[in-house]
């Protein structure tokens, strides 16, 4: 679905944010990029539907080059959600704002409105479709640019820091919408600082430090304890499971649930 | 006259700064457009007896060439003289010196946020178009494309910049930005006595210039 | 110390109370964590710490706040900035603007107080090394990553030396890098005797840094007590905050009828 080969990324000041990376992420795969500010998460992203082309190297989505496609034509692909809804909200009411996205890839009618609906119902702003955006709260305004990008029904969604700013019923609704996307049978991709909600949610991890990937692949592998150097270098710390689980010989237990089921194993194995 | 400030005022100091070139190229952005439409206007119009061409009903008068010369010059000189000041000063350097003067500490700090506004908003405004692009918004399309597309983009602007606006001045507050009374800055700028005599000559030939014209000595525009 | 005893708020030209009947004391050194879901209060409880509310946001207060006994209300507001110090959680809006160093940036509130030069360099020079942050003082701070801003923000406010200093959600928009920078440096301050409010959704952060820990419930607090009491309440998560991870592991483990190893979970 997604592939990059050897991609680079200078900006004009000179920052070298993308240095080589070669990545392939194939359709229904849930992948969490995690890695320190500045490592070149959001950089890479980016070039998925074109907002920015590379300085060197390819990208390809769904079996075509993006170079030669529009943002607007990208964006029937991959679909990004932002972190920060207040720099894109402008309607007045929440239904409205949400209509955009959806309506600028073609969507009329009924398929409109059921996008919309679903949406709304994903993300629990379906009490508030009237409403004014900005008489949410920033929780809920987070969701609402979250909502926005999943009506456009893109194949691939891309989130990036969902859960920066989100309390804890943000975060369990966050987690619904990534199980319901990927039952769905899409793509979903995730920037994100919280390894937990990386663990929990996400069949693979990217791990990226200035500009290359470093570590790639299941939670299992990459918040084990050999891969700890390597997530020192970006500044990362595995979950606290992962942690005691190595601690206690139990192995890698990157979620709570197999630390559990680890603990309880060693207790019945006497 | 003017040409004179120009030549003997104006483009030694921007040689002596190094910036000759920068300085006419932005002094003519500045002026020229005007200036060309005042001239041609004028070339055509201006009461005059020489008729040098004509093109249909309209006569080019010598007078009318002259007037429109001396406008340029003029508009040219004036921009270049402002053009100077904005690439010579800092303007952090130059709000902190009128501070020192007396400025009050919130105008000064007005001054200097408002440059410093500028930046900020250009980087939202970018933000702002990334997200909405990524919703499908054609910035690259047709013209009505683009005309649909100023609502997504300006919006977010005002409203997140009006958003910010509370946070910033309650974090202004807490920074004692709002209490009465003269400061103790740390930061001055340095002055030396050929700086001193060259704002009182500045000054001197100022009022010269104003008496002369008062007194008809100098000549006004035909 | 810093009191509030039996404060109500609520919002200029709104009726809905946004804090009600809350009573909350710090003394000198301690290091309280405030908890609860978006929209309960948490910031308007920090406006309120601090002065800012009423004093430059208005509304109406009943009740009292109080620092080392004597009342908040009433005073200008750049008093109130040498009383009690309040840090945001966005770094670009701390950020005055109008100055090209860092070193100037922290200076800036000694200045604007009126203290005289060598006061201001005095006070500059402490804040930033209680930070550890002296090596950036001659940075652009429009130039920082988003921990050295933050550390910049709160360094700025110490120089005013605030007899004590609030915090609304100061992490959120750091990564873990700068998470853990900006607690050691709250550590570090905590030690020299300042009084800390801190407003945060990361409780692990909160877990290691806090004597004690209240919680909020649309403007009423419904908890209170030592942070491995609060933060291990029951009731935490129905209030909407997630739990220490600790906390949550001892929990799932406790609910399969097993034991996490004492001493485990650090």
């Amino acid at each position: 679905m997604i592939r990059c080969r050897g991609l680079v990324h200078v900006y004009p000041n000179g920052t070298r944010a993308v240095d080589g990376v070669d990545l392939a992420i194939e359709a229904g795969e849930r992948v969490a990029i995690v890695g320190q500010n500045g490592s070149g998460k959001s950089t890479l992203v980016r070039h998925w539907n074109g907002l920015l082309r590379p300085t060197a190297g390819e990208v390809e989505i769904d079996g075509r080059a993006a170079a030669g496609q529009r943002v607007a034509a990208l964006a029937r692909t991959v679909g990004i959600a932002f972190q920060d809804p207040d720099r894109q909200i402008f309607a007045g009411r929440v239904r409205t704002e949400v209509e955009f996205g959806p309506r600028n890839v073609g969507l009329r009618g009924a398929a409109l409105t059921t996008a919309i609906d679903a949406a709304l119902d994903a993300t629990g702003l379906t009490d508030a479709a009237a409403a004014n955006p900005y008489d949410l709260g920033f929780s809920r305004r987070k969701l609402l640019a979250l909502a926005s990008i999943l009506a456009m029904g893109t194949p691939v969604v891309v989130l990036d820091e969902p859960t920066t700013g989100q309390d804890a019923r943000g975060t369990k609704r966050v987690e619904a919408v990534v199980a319901d996307l990927a039952a769905q049978g899409r793509t979903v991709v995730a920037i994100s600082h919280d390894m937990r909600f990386v663990a929990e949610n996400f069949a693979r991890v990217v791990v990226m430090a200035a500009g290359h990937v470093i570590l790639d692949g299941p939670p299992e592998e990459v918040f084990a304890e050999p891969s700890w150097p390597s997530l020192a270098s970006t500044y990362l710390e595995a979950p606290l499971s992962a942690r005691l689980g190595a601690r206690l010989g139990l192995g890698s237990t990157p979620t709570d649930a197999s630390l559990i089921d680890a603990l309880g194993g060693a207790t019945a194995g006497g | 006259m003017p040409l004179a400030v120009l030549l003997v005022g104006v483009l030694p100091s921007a040689l002596a700064a190094g910036i000759l070139p920068r300085l006419v190229r932005l002094a003519g952005a500045l002026s020229l457009p005007i200036g060309i439409s005042v001239a041609l206007v004028s070339i055509f119009t201006r009461a005059g007896e020489t008729v040098l061409f004509q093109i249909g009903p309209f006569d080019a008068t010598l007078e009318g060439v002259d007037f429109a010369a001396q406008i340029i010059v003029r508009l040219f000189v004036l921009a270049a003289a402002l053009t100077l000041f904005g690439l010579t000063t800092e303007p952090r350097a130059f709000v902190v010196d009128l501070e020192r003067r007396g400025l009050p500490p919130r105008l000064a700090f007005a001054a200097a946020a408002t440059l410093e506004a500028i930046p900020t908003m250009i980087e939202r405004a970018l933000a702002i178009q990334s997200a909405q692009r990524a919703r499908g918004l054609d910035t690259e399309g047709s013209l009505r494309a683009r005309v649909r597309g100023v609502m997504p983009l300006v919006g977010p602007v005002i409203l997140s910049s009006l958003t910010e606006v509370e946070e910033r001045s309650l974090a202004l507050e807490v920074r004692a930005f709002g209490r009465p009374g003269r400061r103790h800055l740390l930061w001055w700028l340095s002055d030396s006595p050929s700086q001193r005599l060259v704002r009182w000559a500045l000054l001197a030939g100022l009022v010269v210039l104003f008496a002369g014209r008062a007194a008809g000595a100098l000549p006004a525009l035909p | 110390m810093l009191e509030l005893v039996d404060v109500s708020y609520r919002y200029p030209g709104y009726a809905r109370l946004v804090l009600r009947d809350l009573n909350l004391r710090i003394d000198d050194g301690e290091i309280v964590g405030l908890v609860g879901a978006n929209e309960s209060g948490k910031s308007t409880l920090c406006l309120v710490a601090s002065g800012l509310a009423p004093a430059s946001v208005g509304g109406v207060l009943k009740g009292s706040v109080m620092v080392d006994g004597a009342p908040l209300a009433g005073r200008p507001t750049h008093e109130l900035a040498a009383l009690v110090g309040l840090v945001f959680q966005s770094p670009n809006t701390q950020r005055s603007g109008v100055t090209g160093t860092v070193f100037e940036e922290v200076a800036l509130g000694p200045v604007n107080l009126g203290l005289p030069v060598a006061e201001t360099l005095a006070r500059t020079r402490e804040a930033l090394a209680l930070l550890r942050i002296a090596d950036l003082a001659d940075r652009n701070p429009a130039e920082l990553s988003g921990g050295q801003a933050q550390l910049v923000a709160i360094a700025s406010i110490l120089a005013m030396r605030p007899r004590h200093l609030v915090l609304d959600e100061p992490t959120a928009q750091l990564d873990p890098e700068g998470t853990r920078l900006v607690g050691e440096a709250l550590r570090a301050l905590a030690g020299t005797g300042t009084a800390l409010l801190i407003a945060e959704h990361k409780t692990d952060l909160l877990d290691g840094l806090c004597q004690r820990v209240v919680a909020l419930e649309a403007g009423a607090m419904v908890l209170d007590g030592p942070a491995a009491e609060t933060l291990g309440s029951p009731k935490l998560e129905a209030l909407g905050v997630e739990p220490p991870s600790a906390v949550r592991l001892r929990r799932a483990a406790a609910e399969r009828g097993l034991t996490l190893p004492a001493g485990a979970a650090a």
